[in-house]
């Protein structure tokens, strides 16, 4: 496949550092799904994207749910409408036709499109774990059974597979095994100045500064259960630039910490922040 | 090619699979590897399949592809050290005055300044008689200081490494933080225990039954019947018996909270009480062991299918479990041992677990103190840890 043998390189919202580019590159090479690690609102998700427009392939994402069996990922056989067809047969469909009742879930549309696409599999670790072993051999072969039909569903192009937890704990062994895994680490306040840059292109230097400094001395508070992440100060910032009474002088100041419900989440460590000491100079 | 740093990986207690490692010949053989940096990236990603590894990964790559580490990254490295040994020394002074040889005695008229010069001097014999010694520190596992698992700097962070050779990026160490000893967190906790799940069908019927559909469908003579079932919901009904008396369960205050906060946050029926190294009479409903009191034989009247978990170090003077008037509390009423109450409830149960901070690592609780043994005969012990907390939510979920 020389032809796509396209470099990602990021695109004009999404920063991305050189050594997950190299990192995606390498899984792109290999054709081996790539398991993204990291705590949340670090751009896991974002980066399939990203992948897919930087390559312009298109992309379909599994987002998978706590209830979710593997067989619901790759293909659903409906029952009821065929039943319902063969009670009433108006429907115009060949009720002896199983084909007709099987429908693509998000891997099978994957594996049966006809261009190579991105395919995001969206926080796994929601599903059990029997979720990532009936996925194995389908990620692995890039094929499954259809049991009702007997055939093989193949991949015609081998998607760029991205797979994202937030868990914790280790997913399965042998699910490890066959994926390349990298774990998007928090980014240092330079690259988060990037970042910011390229989301706000007009941002002011000051105004960039104060918040980037005021977000890490926030974040490295202690006893904060759930730390605000990239996502957060994005959003913080967009919060900021359209209040018109905001202050950058009194953010500077630690005077003022206005919207920071937008970067904690849970009420103490709401509170904490707060009565945090930050003044910036 | 690289076989080597694949062995001392390896050494390093790193699980890489072989055919990990020949991927990575595969992609060197595709060109794909522009020079040491990108190895050190493609390597990484392609073998090290947990963050908690990377930072084993960085010291090994740094080792090899750099020989020994240079003495300025060393000393940086013994100063977080120090930082740490001397929070766990404020903690713990004993334990640290037994692990450096000083007599206990003495340690209190040491300055903290003192204290780290002694212990630097230590340290220096220690990386001259053995070659590679900055392993002592940095293996974590065997060190004093790498047991606490605790980071007075706090989550340092990673991010990009621009334009710095690989060696210095694996020096860094920026991956540190994740390494494994780290304390539990709410979310590790629920991880742990997400498998706890009693589901069971309730509510509204509204998922089809297909199987009973076509057969009514015949039944019917052709005529469409649609059977419901209903979902499964998890109905799983825990209680919850902690140990918040005394001294003994003090520095576990925090462990025990964060799956205090879980267990209310996770499970919807959910029964908390309280109680003071052993159980007696009653346990209590409130924290101050004051106002709710709660008596035990009540429990005979709760469903026996709920989930009894213990948190407690199980650790009393032998009288407090099995004399008849052993309690501590001079004005407790009480009628039998201890351990004939702990035994009326591990009959009353079916499903139940201990969990003992006290021991960290130990799968068995055949030593120990007196009391613990014997508690353990009556309660699977289970330590206050992730691992610990996995074991546990299989056990109790367990058929019989």
């Amino acid at each position: 496949m020389r032809e796509t043998r396209r470099e990602f390189t990021g695109t004009s919202t999404y920063v991305v550092d050189p050594e997950l580019a190299k990192i995606v590159n390498v899984s792109i090479a290999l054709e081996m799904p790539l398991l993204l690690k990291g705590e949340p609102g670090t751009g896991k998700t974002l980066l399939a994207y990203a992948v897919a427009e930087n390559l312009g392939l298109p992309l379909i994402v599994l987002n998978v749910k706590s209830s979710m069996k593997a067989i619901e990922a790759l293909y659903q056989y409906d029952t009821l409408t065929r039943l319902n067809d063969s009670r009433f047969g108006d429907s115009g469909r060949d009720v002896s036709n199983i084909r007709n009742y099987i429908r693509m879930g998000k891997i099978g549309q994957a594996f049966t499109s006809d261009f190579r696409v991105v395919l995001l599999i969206d926080e796994i670790d929601k599903a059990d774990s029997d979720f990532q072993d009936d996925l194995l051999d389908v990620l692995d072969q890039m094929s499954f059974d259809l049991i009702e039909i007997d055939e093989t569903i193949r991949a015609k192009n081998r998607p760029v597979v991205i797979v994202t937890s937030n868990a914790k704990k280790d997913l399965s062994d042998p699910f490890l095994g066959r994926c390349n895994f990298h774990h998007i680490a928090f980014p240092s306040p330079e690259f988060m100045r990037r970042i910011v840059e390229a989301h706000f292109p007009e941002v002011e230097n000051r105004v960039a500064d104060a918040c980037i400094e005021t977000f890490y001395r926030l974040r490295s508070l202690s006893h904060i259960e759930k730390k605000p992440a990239t996502r957060e100060l994005i959003n913080w910032i967009r919060a900021l630039r359209l209040d018109p009474t905001f202050q950058v002088r009194l953010l500077e100041r630690g005077k003022e910490l206005p919207f920071l419900g937008i970067l904690f989440k849970k009420s103490a460590d709401y509170l904490q922040a707060q009565q945090a000491p930050v003044a910036v100079r | 090619m690289f076989v080597e740093f694949f062995y001392d990986l390896r050494k390093a207690g790193m699980p890489i699979s072989p055919t990990a490692f020949l991927r990575l010949q595969k992609v060197l053989y595709m060109g794909l590897v522009g020079g040491l940096d990108d190895f050190y990236v493609v390597a990484r990603t392609l073998m090290v399949k947990s963050e908690r590894y990377f930072d084993v990964y960085d010291r090994v790559f740094a080792k090899y592809f750099h020989g020994l580490e240079r003495e300025d990254e060393f000393e940086k490295e013994l100063e977080a050290t120090l930082r740490a040994l001397l929070e766990e020394w404020l903690r713990d002074p004993k334990e640290i005055a037994e692990m450096l040889g000083i007599d206990p005695d003495s340690l209190p008229k040491l300055s903290p300044e003192e204290l780290v010069r002694y212990f630097l001097e230590r340290l220096r014999e220690q990386t001259e008689r053995h070659d590679g010694g900055n392993r002592w520190i940095g293996t974590g596992g065997t060190s004093p200081v790498g047991h606490s698992g605790f980071h007075p700097g706090g989550m340092r962070v990673g991010g990009g490494s621009g334009g710095k050779s690989a060696v210095k990026v694996a020096l860094e160490r920026r991956y540190r933080d994740y390494t494994q000893d780290s304390r539990l967190t709410m979310s590790q906790v629920g991880e742990a225990l997400r498998r706890l799940k009693h589901l069971v069908p309730v509510g509204p019927r509204d998922q089809v039954n297909v199987k009973e559909t076509i057969r009514e469908t015949v039944k019917n003579a052709g005529e469409i019947e649609i059977v419901f079932d209903p979902r499964l919901r998890d109905r799983l009904k825990v209680i919850l018996l902690i140990d918040n008396g005394g001294w003994s369960m003090d520095p576990y205050v925090e462990v025990v909270q964060t799956l205090f906060n879980y267990a209310r946050a996770q499970f919807k029926d959910l029964k908390i009480f309280f109680y003071h190294n052993c159980i007696y009479e009653r346990v209590w409903e409130d924290p101050q062991r004051l106002y709710k009191p709660f008596p035990v034989v009540e429990f005979s009247r709760m469903d026996p299918e709920s989930r009894l978990i213990f948190v407690g170090d199980a650790a009393m003077a032998p009288e407090e479990l099995e004399h008849p008037r052993g309690c501590i509390y001079y004005n407790e009423r009480q009628t039998k041992p201890g351990i004939d109450q702990l035994r009326f409830l591990a009959h009353s149960f079916r499903h139940s677990a201990w969990f003992n901070p006290m021991v960290r690592y130990a799968p068995d609780f055949s030593y120990g103190p007196y009391t613990t043994q014997r508690i353990a005969t009556l309660f699977r012990m289970f330590a206050l840890s992730l691992e610990g907390l996995e074991r546990a939510g299989t056990h109790l979920l367990s058929k019989n």
